[in-house]
């Protein structure tokens, strides 16, 4: 797409003399099976089993409590009024009428909020308001919010507010938002006098001169429609300033911390007095990790009602809140040899960005730089442009920022494969980059299992008896991945040194074990990885453990459930928690025995002497004689990343301390007169390091695949004209069970040195590798290459017709055999 | 779970002539029966009405036999009737495609029959409407798919009237003077508003089935992104009457293609008494692409869905005809 640069680039980064083979080199060995410092010395019982997640039979029978379930004395109804035009200045609102309507408390519009309430989930691009003070931004942007006696008077005050516009110039197209703009969307953010709201122009080696002296390159140009995340509860809050003035707000969140210092920074409360809350939450996918113009203007409303008020979306507001997958524009091109060796990689994206910035920074990079894996690049260009749109806001969705760049990567090297004459399997094990070694912008590699993911999906699919094998109509295609296992830095550094996350454990006579933590259960099963955690250091049977994470004023800070950072950061910070309580158990039976504190283990509900195993000390009464005079056991552990990364701009976006990897088969067939297509089968194996709860990591995997085919299949945010044309879940087409394909699944277990036990993420990395799986899977049933998602019927049908017919494609005239090489390398 | 609707009041009687005496009562009214079309179009605020009559303790229009179907008979019912799996059983698979099992469990076939048109512009909430000014079909004077005042293109978008009216069936309505019944396929008017015969004081009671519908050899081929929950991108309701090989008489149904379903059995009229082979299965459906006019307010491309019209068209006569479907790719 050939990219301008911007006219006055600040922060271009040029790093020429790269020298990959020093980067590639391992800086350690990987460990060996079985062996791990944290793994307790008489081996695992709780963690690597399957545990249904312990807040499940709450949620099934109906006894969970979501937002919408609080009912407070009092509580007030409150409804938003959503502006109806793509971009418009705010000349006057009328609420007379609305205020009349018997039952109608309070009214409260962004006109009279006025500016100087901004904030925003990234420090540097606070551009968000609770109401919308001087103009509109989107169709579905906030501009009053309705406080009534009952939801349906507020829902009909709504309806009686009059707002006298003044449209603006819309930018409905994002290439339009590369251009200058006398009516920027932000006119204090952003790039030049055009929307683009944050802009990267990054090089690694010499691209230029790469991409000349290859045997062969291959360029590609993507577009990829916005998708949202679907979750099954819509966003809903209860808000309370209560008559101790103190704030409480119950939000469906991810992020209750972050909601927590927006809520603060709004309504100028310390943060001593905000109490965030969060209730069972019916998914979020992303969608809620954001602090949201919604809970501030309904924090606001309580404040000035001095009564609860309960804000319950409906389905379209969920839509119209956003911060789904960026609809993108993308071009890649790579330079390989002859024999598939990657020689560079060149990739320009446009992002669609919509109305606001959300995590649009990190998106930003994230579009480019999450390419660097897993393949050793040797040189590496990445042009990338956020522009702010008229549209929905775009954020981070499960798998944030590396979906469509990993699809169009992936099926690039499919087709490059096959222009090469070789096969897709060859031209990914040629590239493996090592465990234990560096990217050339300085990621830090951990523990690497991809080749045996590879090894394992190509020998489950019997991939090469059946690729390019299989009748017309049938087709088998193949996917990587690699993602991060946590984002290496805090999104705030407004407090040194404070950890991304903390948990305490405290135990008391009743020998029940309390893990507090801030860490969001949002259905991903986090509460039930931190009990598992506890319970095995402590060799004690699960049912002693409850979690409690849900409340500000008694957990432990922990920054969220985003970026797949929860079992890493928060596991880590459990362990080390639950350690410390364990050395206070060893001496306390070391107290009640006479023997060394050394020599006991915690294991069967007990402490026992490992050389002498009739000397035992049963949990309970160990933790009784420790509590003696002193009181109920606490500990804490906390997690801080280690320092790493570059120190060029932009060298911590991507940087995690461990990477999850993955290789997928998919299956697919094609009806050859009406061009509909099914995904039939799925081989997934995916290295989580290692899987602490195997239930949990399938049901990731199985659900990931779910969302990742939703986007190649029927999911679409379609615009007409400047309105989202399907905000609701009938039109926005989410695959059912029945367009859910067998899957296997396969976890791969590369024993990560630094992740607790081993372990990495299993959350959100294994949604990248079915879309281009899918994409491969379709050319080799059919023979048509499609170069836009979703692969709607109509389009695959399109396609065929201007190709002049289906075509099964042919075995590839080279056959190069790789060699099975060692261990996680 | 709640749900946000407008206040109205609920009248619930217990026969037909009560129902119809209320509606006289209360023009200003819905008949409500499964409501699963009626509540969410009531929820955005298109063409709400303070009053609803329930139709729910009309017992006798609960009726199934292979003869006379109530409107009250749920589309699980349908689907799974012994009887009517027997003998007339294009119109229990038909009903066992509509929507998703839970909303098969309340819908009606009476719903189904008069089911609203959709389309882009008018499923939308109250806001959504509101932004684009409205549309034709409610509170606005503008078509927004084919910009002009008069005529509102809304999809007709339910199944069962396609595989009806090839098997012949009539509708009963009762009103203020007494019941009437008309001709499944002269029921349906071409346009998005004014979408059929039924006065508004009328109510549709019953579904008569032809004498000789068993008779007919029937199949209903329907397009959907998703194999639940979705409405139709298109339907073909093919009925034939073999006389061994040869072709007898054929009634052929476009569905969910313009705004009502669309009889294209004079399609078929040259290929009587003559052989339905391969041949003249691929003409007639080919016929039936040239005769319809989907527009762009479905999911699917206009272009597309009309191009489908064969393709479904051909597999609706081959499985009429016997034989089997001949489906040259997976979905089997």
């Amino acid at each position: 797409m050939s990219l301008p640069p911007v006219a006055n680039p600040k922060h271009d980064v040029k790093v020429p003399d790269v020298d990959p083979e020093e980067k590639w080199r391992p800086y350690r060995e990987p460990l060996a099976p079985g062996e791990h410092p944290h793994r307790p010395p008489e081996g695992y019982k709780i963690l690597g089993t399957r545990v249904p997640l312990v807040d499940g039979p709450l949620k099934v029978s109906g006894q969970g409590v979501y937002a919408d379930d609080l009912f407070l004395p009092h509580m007030l109804h409150a409804k938003l009024l959503h502006a109806t035009h793509p971009h418009a200045r705010i000349r006057a609102i009328d609420v007379s009428a609305a205020k009349r309507l018997p039952g109608v408390v309070d009214v409260l519009t962004g006109l009279e909020l006025g500016t100087g309430h901004r904030f925003g989930v990234l420090p540097l691009t606070k551009d968000e308001e609770p109401l919308a003070a001087e103009k509109v931004r989107y169709i579905g942007d906030l501009v009053a919010i309705v406080a009534a006696e009952d939801e349906w008077t507020a829902k009909e005050a709504v309806r009686l507010i009059r707002v006298d516009y003044e449209d603006l110039p819309a930018v409905l197209k994002p290439m339009d938002g590369l251009k200058p703009s006398a009516d920027k969307i932000h006119p204090d953010i952003g790039i030049d006098e055009t929307n683009v709201q944050k802009y990267v122009d990054q090089e690694f080696g010499d691209v230029e001169a790469a991409l000349r002296k290859a045997e062969y390159t291959i360029r590609r140009k993507w577009k990829f429609q916005g998708v949202t995340h679907g979750f099954t509860e819509p966003h809903a809050v209860v808000a309370h300033y209560t008559a101790k003035d103190r704030l409480v707000l119950w939000s469906a969140t991810q992020v209750p911390h972050y909601v927590h210092r927006a809520l603060a920074e709004v309504t100028g409360l310390p943060p001593h007095r905000i109490q965030v809350i969060r209730p069972q939450v019916g998914g979020g996918f992303g969608g809620k990790s954001d602090p949201f113009p919604h809970e501030m203007a309904a924090a606001l409303l309580a404040m000035r009602t001095r009564r609860p008020v309960k804000l319950l979306f409906d389905r379209d507001e969920s839509f119209y809140s956003g911060r789904g997958r960026h609809p993108t524009e993308n071009e890649f091109a790579i330079a390989l040899d002859r024999d598939g060796t990657l020689r560079a990689m060149d990739i320009e994206a446009v992002i669609d960005g919509g109305a606001f910035a959300s995590f649009g920074i990190i998106s930003t990079y994230y579009n480019g730089v999450l390419s660097m894996g897993p393949y050793k690049v040797p040189a590496f260009r990445y042009k990338g442009r956020r522009v702010y749109t008229n549209h929905i806001p775009s954020g981070a969705m499960r798998g944030h920022g590396a979906v469509n760049s990993r699809c169009t990567l992936e099926v690039l090297l499919d087709e490059a494969a096959e222009e090469l004459g070789l096969d897709p399997f060859a031209v990914r094990l040629r590239n493996l980059m090592p465990a234990y070694s560096h990217t050339i912008n300085d990621f830090r590699i951990t523990s690497n299992g991809l080749r045996e993911c590879l090894e394992t999906v190509r020998a489950a699919s019997k991939w090469d008896e059946r690729w390019r094998r299989l009748p017309l109509g049938q087709g088998l295609g193949l996917g990587c991945g690699f993602y991060i296992s946590g984002s290496n830095l805090p999104i705030h550094w407004d407090i040194p040194g404070m950890p991304q996350s903390t948990v305490h454990v405290k135990i008391d006579w009743d020998g029940g074990v309390t893990v507090h933590t801030g860490a969001a259960e949002i259905g991903q099963g986090s509460d039930t990885v931190a009990a598992m955690i506890v319970a095995e250091v402590l060799g004690i049977p699960l049912d002693r453990v409850r979690v409690y994470s849900n409340d500000s004023d008694l957990a432990p800070v922990d920054l969220g459930s985003y970026s797949s950072r929860v079992t890493f950061m928060m596991g880590n910070a459990a362990r080390k928690a639950a350690e410390e309580v364990r050395r206070e158990l060893q001496r306390a039976a070391a107290d009640v025995t006479g023997a060394q504190p050394e020599l006991f283990v915690c294991q069967d509900d007990a402490v026992v002497n490992q050389a002498d195993p009739g000397m035992r000390v049963s949990f309970l009464d160990a933790v009784r004689k420790a509590m003696d005079h002193k009181g109920a056991l606490v500990a804490r552990g906390s997690f801080n990343s280690t320092k790493m990364g570059g120190t060029f701009k932009g060298a911590t976006a991507g940087l995690a301390p461990a990477y999850s990897l993955n290789a997928y088969v998919a299956q697919v067939e094609v009806d050859l007169e009406t061009a509909q297509w099914r995904c039939t089968k799925v081989w997934a194996a995916h290295d989580c390091g290692k899987a602490l709860n195997r239930l949990a990591v399938e049901g990731q995997i199985e659900g990931s695949i779910h969302m990742g085919l939703g986007q190649v299949y029927s999911e679409s945010l379609e615009y007409r004209g400047a309105n989202l044309r399907n905000p609701n879940l009938l039109d926005y087409k989410i695959p059912t069970s029945l367009e859910m394909p067998d899957v296997e699944v396969f976890i791969v277990e590369s024993n990560d040195a630094e992740g607790p036990f081993g372990a990495k993420e299993a959350g959100e990395g294994p949604l990248l590798p079915i879309l281009p799986a899918v994409v491969n899977a379709i050319h080799d049933a059919v023979g048509v290459r499609m170069h836009e998602l979703p692969v709607t019927p109509d389009r695959l049908y399109e396609v065929k017709e201007r190709q002049g017919g289906w075509k099964k494609p042919t075995l590839p005239k080279a056959s190069v055999t790789v060699k099975a090489g060692g261990r996680h390398r | 779970m709640s749900m946000l609707l407008p206040p109205f009041q609920v009248h619930e009687p217990s026969t037909i002539e009560d129902a119809v005496r209320l509606k006289a009562q209360q023009p200003e009214s819905d008949w409500i029966a499964g409501g699963t079309d009626l509540l969410p179009n009531y929820k955005w605020m298109l063409n709400t009405r303070p009053h609803v009559i329930s139709l729910h303790r009309v017992g006798a229009l609960r009726e199934i036999t292979p003869k006379r179907i109530g409107a009250l008979a749920t589309l699980t019912q349908l689907a799974t009737h012994v009887e009517l799996r027997e003998s007339l059983p294009v119109i229990a698979h038909t009903a066992g495609l509509i929507a998703s099992p839970l909303i098969r469990n309340s819908g009606t076939l009476g719903g189904n029959l008069l089911l609203e048109n959709r389309c882009f512009f008018f499923n939308q909430a109250h806001l959504w409407r509101e932004s684009i000014n409205f549309c034709l079909k409610a509170s606005g004077t503008q078509c927004h798919v084919v910009p002009q005042e008069s005529k509102c293109y809304a999809t007709f978008s339910a199944d069962l009237p396609g595989p009806l009216i090839a098997l012949g069936a009539e509708f009963e309505l009762a009103g203020p003077k007494g019941t009437r019944r008309i001709a499944a396929s002269k029921f349906y008017k071409n346009d998005g508003i004014d979408r059929h015969e039924k006065r508004p004081d009328e109510l549709l009671t019953f579904v008569h089935l032809a004498a000789d519908a068993s008779k007919w050899r029937a199949s209903y081929q329907k397009l959907r992104q998703r194999d639940s929950w979705d409405f139709p991108e298109l339907g073909i309701a093919v009925a034939l009457k073999m006389e061994g090989e040869k072709l007898g008489e054929a009634r052929i149904v476009a569905n969910a293609l313009e705004c009502a379903p669309k009889d294209v059995s004079h399609l078929a009229d040259s290929y009587r008494g003559k052989p339905l082979n391969e041949r003249a299965i691929d003409e007639i459906a080919a016929a039936v692409e040239q005769n319809v006019r989907p527009v762009k307010n479905t999911n699917l491309s206009p272009s597309y869905r009309k191009k489908m019209a064969r393709v479904f068209a051909k597999r609706a006569l081959l499985e009429a005809r016997g034989g089997g479907v001949r489906l040259n790719g997976a979905r089997a």
